[in-house]
């Protein structure tokens, strides 16, 4: 620090203060209660976005933990994004960097579930990325099924959609979740089974039919019957696009 | 689609709360003292295709400009130039005009990063600080191609090693900057009771010619010596005699309401909106860069 000009000098006390202001000493010659407004409007403003965010972990985790998980983000996580909308986005990343010690206080479940409740913010912002021509009442056996841009699978260990201060689970279980944004702009969630999932990844994953994708699914499963499969498949598929997660196919 | 002598008159900070009663009130009389609306470019970046939407119907409709609020101007961190990169192409996509930001910081370098603090911090007056930041804000001038505003910020600590007076940090910046200045009115006020100096002696050494535009906006008394520059409450009087004075001094410059909490119906903002207009109105001719010396803005 020796080397740096001394308006940086007085800038990096300034803030070291305002990050841990419990630890870190006043500065000389400036008033506490003057001190006092700015270490409290750059954390209040910090919690009530990460707050805003994570109304349920931050409800499991109760009033006084919530307030020291924020009281650490402020200390010791270096935010890099100038978009106050990554906030949320950089207390995950903060939260899977935080120290041991730290992620050891919080339940098992916490970060996926903190994710859940991220990812709903992230989806309703997400760009919608433009998608060449589809054909929006096509068979969904025959074409490619198209999924809404914005579209995500996503795998917890688990059940992080029921949790709430009444509903802390006790042991893991794997739950598939489908995000996605409607053409209203609103954001859905909805909950998968295993072979669900797998017919979706293998659609997403390759340029093929949904008929292609479900014999595919068929093998994997060893399944006697695969003409059952693909019939059941095709009628989960045509569910999908009624919910408008599909928005029809390609050639 | 905006240039920047549209940027006239009054106009009000657009916050997502107001948004739906413009454009249902849109076309309409009370509304015809909206004449610019101000965003600020780290709400509205890459926000989503509904906030898109949203922005497509203003920018057909209004002169928009960005006031910019975690550039970090006077921080320690190297100057954030992807995003600044990102904000030339934002400007270019909407053709917004005019870029200000704060005479602050929000960052502090943290391990090795930028360190955002997402709050607005007080630099230290000091020479050093000067150079430190004009040399910012040209390399902001010289990446974006134009130029921009600095804004006259309300703080709360007065840093004692400053070796100035705020007036004095602020002449020296934006002379050796070349920039221009967008001046708050209620900033003015607030650090003349938070630091007891006379706000109308410091709006005299404001470099007028220099005004982009001007913000409006209402405080927190949080005790008769500490105003907090909160933007949730009306104008007050001393506030609106400050700008009555720099109308005087300057001619009157388009001057935009702020209110970013505890926001009332947009008729009550519409309020003082139309009150800046009437003080406008009584002012004399703006004799300013402004119509003087277009080459000032053009960068």
């Amino acid at each position: 620090m020796a080397e740096l000009p001394g308006f940086q000098r007085y800038q990096l006390a300034f803030t070291a203060r305002l990050r841990d202001p419990h630890n870190q000493p006043p500065l000389a010659g400036v008033p506490d209660e003057r001190m006092a407004v700015y270490e409290e409007i750059v954390f209040n403003n910090l919690f009530e976005s990460v707050s805003a965010c994570f109304p349920v972990a931050r409800s499991v985790l109760g009033k006084r933990q919530w307030l020291k998980l924020n009281q650490a983000f402020m200390r010791d996580y270096s935010a890099s994004s100038p978009l106050f909308r990554k906030i949320p986005e950089q207390f995950i990343e903060f939260l899977h960097t935080a120290e041991t010690r730290l992620q050891q206080q919080l339940p098992p479940y916490f970060t996926s579930l903190c994710h859940y409740e991220w990812i709903e913010l992230s989806v309703a912002s997400a760009e919608a990325a433009n998608i060449e021509q589809t054909h929006p009442d096509d068979d969904l056996g025959n074409g490619r099924p198209v999924f809404a841009s914005t579209m995500r699978l996503l795998s917890y260990e688990y059940a992080v959609h029921k949790i709430s201060p009444r509903h802390k689970p006790r042991q893991p279980e794997s739950t598939r979740l489908l995000v996605f944004r409607n053409a209203s702009d609103d954001v859905k969630f909805i909950e998968l089974n295993a072979v669900t999932y797998r017919l979706i990844s293998l659609l997403q994953n390759n340029a093929i039919s949904g008929k292609q994708a479900l014999t595919l699914l068929a093998k994997e499963l060893q399944h006697p019957q695969p003409e059952s499969i693909i019939e059941f498949g095709l009628s989960i598929l045509e569910d999908l696009r009624i919910q408008g997660v599909i928005i029809g196919t390609h050639d | 689609m905006a240039i920047i002598s549209q940027i006239q008159g009054t106009g009000l900070g657009l916050k997502r709360e107001l948004i739906p009663q413009i454009q249902s009130l849109y076309g309409q009389a009370q509304l015809a003292n909206i004449n610019f609306v101000e965003i600020a470019p780290e709400n509205w970046i890459s926000a989503g295709s509904k906030a898109a939407k949203q922005l497509d119907w203003f920018v057909e409709r209004y002169p928009v400009v960005c006031h910019g609020l975690c550039l970090s101007l006077g921080g320690p961190s190297p100057l954030n130039v992807d995003f600044l990169h990102q904000v030339k192409t934002f400007l270019h996509q909407y053709q917004i005009p005019v870029y200000t930001e704060h005479l602050s910081y929000c960052t502090d370098g943290f391990k090795g990063k930028q360190g955002y603090l997402y709050d607005l911090l007080p630099i230290p007056f000091t020479e050093e600080a000067v150079h430190y930041v004009a040399q910012r804000i040209r390399q902001t001038q010289d990446i974006l191609g134009q130029r921009i505003g600095v804004e006259n910020a309300s703080f709360y600590v007065a840093a004692p090693i400053s070796e100035m007076s705020e007036i004095d940090f602020i002449q020296a910046v934006v002379t050796e900057a070349d920039c221009l200045l967008h001046l708050d009115i209620n900033n003015i006020y607030v650090n003349s009771v938070n630091f007891g100096f006379d706000p109308h002696a410091f709006l005299r050494r404001i470099p007028g010619d220099r005004i982009i535009y001007s913000h409006m906006a209402g405080h927190y008394r949080q005790t008769p010596d500490l105003l907090v520059d909160t933007h949730g409450e009306n104008v007050i009087d001393p506030v609106w005699d400050l700008l009555e004075d720099a109308y005087r001094l300057f001619g009157a410059f388009p001057t935009l309401l702020e209110r970013d909490n505890n926001i009332p119906p947009l008729s009550v903002l519409m309020h003082e909106i139309n009150k800046i207009a009437d003080y406008q109105d009584k002012a004399g001719h703006r004799f300013t860069a402004f119509h003087q010396s277009p080459e000032l803005l053009a960068g």
